[in-house]
């Protein structure tokens, strides 16, 4: 055990993805510092080109307005002291779980049933194919309209993000079960109900896994957007809370270190969550732990 | 068979000649230690079929591996016509065009039409340009009875077909050594035995040297001029035979005395070694 | 033609079907079909040197070899590789009329001993075999091998002609095949289900909002004002079909789109391609794309918003940044994906490594990557009308936004629907395109369907 902790102290990834990660954060910090980084005289010949094709002047990005990591160490520092910034994560989450594990109940009994059944299949499929397209966004309006609070509202733009993924993920799933798996069942003597609990839901459980990591990323997104929607954007301040409001909030405020505070605070909160399901997914499918 | 066709038996080979020469291949020296290959030593005669029979797990990939260049060996030498392959001061050698590898789950390439794959080896080495390269795939295809195959892809074609879609790309560039994985493990037996009379067809029209890995004695003996027996892991020749039947051979050889009797001496050896594999639980790979 | 089996000459239609599975067209051919061609067959006798036939003469009866031996010898215009070949049981020869646009005698046949054969009329086998398209083509196919390998004349085989009714796949142009497809789904019950789908969603719109009114729901736009609005010339609230505000937001939408994932494609599939081909690439750059990806794109608008002095990037660039980590990533994981083997094999063949990259790498990846430009359109719709709705000028998700503000809630449905469709042509775009130029993958998935 130690031999190994030893091995991979000196291994050269793991030094190679520390180096770069700190290089990225050098050129970050003086990029933010220079303030003339990407600065419109630099880059004339490439804007003029943008000119010519017809793009505004004004495209490229202004990289020297970005503040700096050593700002947002600082902004960090302060504001871990708070307890509105903990309030934040803890409401993001509570909407992000409340839309995944409805996104969850709803999704996988729907997926099985339209793998299962070919009637059900012709019957709701095109729906939901129809349906797809429309991000969850665009639900946001028609369901703060129809839900008689805020939070249902989010929550129910969260899960419709999370449960055309997981719809689609059990689908395939189902689909690509070895068909001799059934036909040794059936050689067994398994009734209909037998073959579902034993063969179609272990066998779709790795894709359910799979889905719900997918979903838990854009249960994430949907959330922050939605948050910054209904707390930013023209509607009313003061409500919301949430990091996506947080962010919002900051940059309103103008405390740009803030902004960052709360973007990586989100990343790190939606990289938690991917992990904790993909554990999670692990213990529920040992067979695929020996590869 | 055709035996209309008289085959260039009697025309020598020089080139292809393979010694291995006490080769040991450790995996993961400073960790597990995995002896895969024991102090191997096999001599293959230019233009001969050599045929390694052993069980799963042995290390016979592994030798294939060190000819074909995939793999480095620990130690001991791989000679090719008297040129140093591999040895312990250069123990990779380079994949090239004199030692042409048929993989066991086939890599046409799927993308590329059946012809198209033929001639990859001529056109990516520029030895040949795309029309003449063109021109002499659609002979050899002919030849080997896939002119009919020549424009679909590999995906559409039965496996069998593929087999020899990639021996005829192989054979394109001339090699000294055609390299076998258990080419024909995944198909049926009756498909196996048409295809056994396809390669020795092909074998007869152009010299190479063989090196063939199987794990199915009967295949081994209906081929081969020589089989070479392999322990279980580490691997190295238990026994190594000469195949006295006379070439060329076709399907009766397989209910001839001789066959019989060859098949006798060896199956006790065989049985074991597998026998030990099973106990020793070793993965197929 | 219709003659049976002479008993004179002592052979039985059992007797016949024996010779028939021994010959290699015939073999493996069910028994029935075989009883069937062993009806129409009628008994041949020659001594030895007896002239069978001449190269030249009319072609009409296929002869299959029951004893003795036979000298087959090609003329020298059909360009054999091989002229001369001797026919002993089982042997079939005078198969030239199965050719298409073939009469004549391709070849002089002469028994070299006394022989016994039996023949059959060519244009009564064809009738026999046209009742079973299935066994015809694969004793067509046998044919072909036949004359490719044993009489080795592969020139010929463009002429063996197709039996069954039923084209094959692989001879069908696309169209055909599609429309072919599309007969085929409007024959099943699928059609029928899918409208009962929707008449269904439809319809529970319809019931809920206007009909019985239930509480929640009735403030929803209901079905038919928003498609009178739709279709009103003058619309209430400013957008319908007729408007030409109407197609500027689309367009707006489509053009800024366009923009994030031609820059995101351009950029993320050779970013992708490097990060799985090289390690030390990967090494050095992975850990930071890793480390960006989980932040969700929105959580960016204020940065951007701040970055990009004008908001028009700012929206482009947010879409842009989402299609990318998507990209790249597929990208990525695609040519990881590619077996070893496709590589070593390519070593094997001389290929330099420019030329594995090349002729491997890149077609091998293309089928992930082709669904990471799939997710990567769907994810950079996604992110466009998120940013659109939280700031920005025109476009859909702008609309959306607005409507809601204004109170012009039909709107916001024909906003949504719109959404809906356009993002859904675009995927399907990409989709076809990918189809295109992966013909060798459409075709491997058409074999394997279940």
């Amino acid at each position: 055990m130690a031999a190994r902790m030893g091995r991979m102290l000196t291994s050269r990834t793991l030094w190679r993805g520390v180096a770069s990660i700190l290089i990225f954060l050098v050129l970050w910090e003086i990029g933010s510092r220079s303030k003339q980084w990407m600065a419109p005289e630099m880059f004339a010949p490439l804007k003029a080109l943008l000119g010519a094709l017809g793009f505004k002047k004004d495209y490229l990005p202004w990289i020297g307005t970005v503040p700096a990591p050593s700002g947002v160490l600082a902004a960090w520092l302060e504001v871990v002291g708070s307890a509105g910034y903990w309030q934040s994560w803890y409401m993001s989450f509570f909407r992000v779980m409340g839309g995944f594990v409805a996104a969850m109940l709803v999704g996988i009994p729907f997926g099985l049933m339209l793998a299962v059944s070919r009637t059900a299949n012709g019957i709701f499929f095109p729906t939901f194919e129809v349906l797809r397209p429309i991000p969850p966004l665009a639900w946001v309006p028609a369901s703060i309209i129809f839900w008689p609070t805020q939070e249902l509202s989010i929550t129910f733009v969260t899960f419709l993000g999370a449960f055309y993924t997981i719809v689609i993920n059990v689908l395939g799933g189902a689909r690509s079960i070895d068909v001799r798996y059934f036909q040794a069942a059936q050689s067994m003597g398994s009734s209909g109900w037998d073959i579902f609990r034993r063969i179609i839901l272990p066998g779709t459980l790795p894709s359910i896994v799979v889905g719900s990591a997918v979903g838990m990323g854009i249960t994430w997104e949907v959330v922050v957007a939605a948050e910054m929607i209904s707390g930013g954007g023209s509607q009313q301040a003061g409500t919301g809370g949430g990091l996506g409001f947080f962010i919002w909030n900051s940059y309103v405020g103008g405390s740009y270190e803030q902004i960052v505070v709360g973007m990586i605070s989100i990343g790190i909160a939606g990289y938690f969550s991917s992990e904790l399901l993909r554990w999670l997914g692990k213990y529920v499918t040992p067979w695929l732990r020996v590869r | 068979m055709d035996m209309s066709t008289p085959s260039p038996i009697g025309a020598p080979v020089t080139r292809g000649r393979i010694v291995i020469d006490d080769v040991v291949k450790v995996y993961d020296p400073e960790g597990a230690a995995v002896m895969a290959v024991d102090h191997c030593s096999l001599d293959i005669e230019a233009g001969e079929i050599c045929m390694i029979v052993g069980p799963s797990g042995c290390g016979k990939t592994t030798l294939l591996n060190a000819i074909a260049g995939f793999h480095d060996i620990t130690s001991g030498r791989i000679l090719l016509d008297n040129e140093v392959l591999c040895s312990a001061e250069r123990p990779k050698a380079e994949p090239g065009p004199d030692r042409i590898v048929v993989f066991q789950n086939g890599a046409l390439f799927p993308w590329k039409t059946n012809l198209e794959n033929v001639i990859f080896g001529p056109v990516m080495q520029a030895k040949l340009d795309r029309k003449q390269a063109i021109d002499k795939g659609r002979a050899m295809m002919a030849d080997a009875g896939l002119s009919s195959v020549e424009h679909s892809y590999p995906g559409e074609v039965s496996s069998g077909m593929r087999r020899r879609v990639e021996i005829v790309r192989a054979l394109m560039n001339d090699p000294r050594v055609l390299l076998l994985d258990e080419p024909y493990r995944a198909l049926d037996s009756l498909t196996k035995s048409v295809m056994h009379e396809a390669l020795l067809e092909i074998y007869y029209k152009n010299k190479v040297t063989i090196f063939f890995i199987t794990h199915d004695l009967e295949e081994a003996i209906f081929l081969g001029h020589k089989v070479a027996i392999m322990t279980t892991r580490p691997c190295k020749p238990k026994k190594v035979l000469t195949v006295d039947i006379p070439h060329p051979r076709d399907y009766s050889v397989l209910t001839s005395k001789r066959f019989r009797e060859l098949i006798e001496e060896t199956n006790e050896a065989v049985h074991e070694e597998a026998l030990k594999a099973f106990q020793a639980g070793e993965k197929e790979g | 033609m219709e003659l049976t089996i002479n008993s004179g000459s002592g052979a039985t239609v059992d007797a016949v079907v024996g010779v028939l599975r021994e010959s290699t067209p015939f073999a493996g051919v069910p028994d029935e079909l075989l009883r069937k061609i062993a009806v129409i067959a009628r008994p041949a006798r020659f001594a030895a040197g007896e002239r069978v036939y001449n190269a030249g003469e009319g072609a009409d009866d296929i002869f299959v070899v029951v004893s003795g031996r036979l000298e087959h010898i090609f003329a020298a215009e059909v360009g054999a590789r091989e002229p001369l070949k001797r026919v002993t049981r089982g042997g079939i020869f005078g198969w030239a009329g199965l050719l298409l646009g073939q009469t004549k005698r391709l070849a002089t046949v002469t028994a070299l001993e006394p022989s016994e054969a039996i023949r059959i009329d060519t244009d009564a086998l064809v009738k026999v075999l046209e009742a079973e398209p299935g066994a015809a083509n694969a004793v067509m196919d046998r044919f072909a091998s036949m004359i490719v390998r044993e009489f080795t004349v592969p020139e010929l085989l463009a002429q063996v002609r197709r039996l069954s009714g039923e084209p094959q796949p692989e001879e069908m142009s696309s169209l055909e095949l599609t429309l072919y497809r599309f007969g085929q789904w409007a024959k099943s019950p699928r059609p029928y289900l899918m409208l009962i789908g929707f008449a269904l969603l439809l319809g529970a719109w319809y019931l809920t909002v206007e009909v019985w009114k239930l509480p929640r729901f009735r403030e929803m736009p209901g079905i038919t004002t928003v498609v009178k609005e739709w279709l009103n010339p003058n619309p209430v609230y400013g957008l319908s079909f007729y408007t030409a505000e109407y197609y500027t937001h689309i367009w707006v939408s489509v053009w800024r789109i366009a923009q994030a994932f031609f820059l995101a494609t351009v950029l993320g599939v050779p970013f992708g391609l490097f990060l799985g081909w090289s390690r030390k690439f990967k090494e050095y750059v992975f850990p930071v794309f890793e480390l960006l990806r989980p932040i969700p794109i929105l959580a960016w608008v204020p940065l951007a918003i701040v970055m990009f002095i004008a908001t028009e990037s700012a929206v482009v660039f947010l879409a842009f940044l989402a299609s990318f980590f998507a990209t790249a990533l597929n990208t990525m994981l695609g040519v990881e994906s590619i077996d070893e083997s496709y590589v070593r094999a390519a070593n094997c063949l001389g290929a330099s490594k420019w030329q594995v990259f090349r002729h491997v790498i890149v077609p091998g990846a293309m089928p992930f990557i082709f669904t990471g430009l799939q997710i990567s359109i769907g994810v950079s719709w996604f992110s466009l009308v998120a940013a659109e709705m939280v700031s920005g000028q025109y476009g859909l998700g702008y609309v959306i936004n607005t409507s809601y503000m204004m109170v012009r809630y039909p709107t916001i449905v024909i906003g949504m629907i719109t959404l809906g469709f356009v993002g859904y042509v675009t995927s399907a775009l990409v989709r076809v395109a990918g189809d295109y130029m992966m013909e060798w993958r459409v075709r491997e998935l058409a074999l394997t369907e279940r």
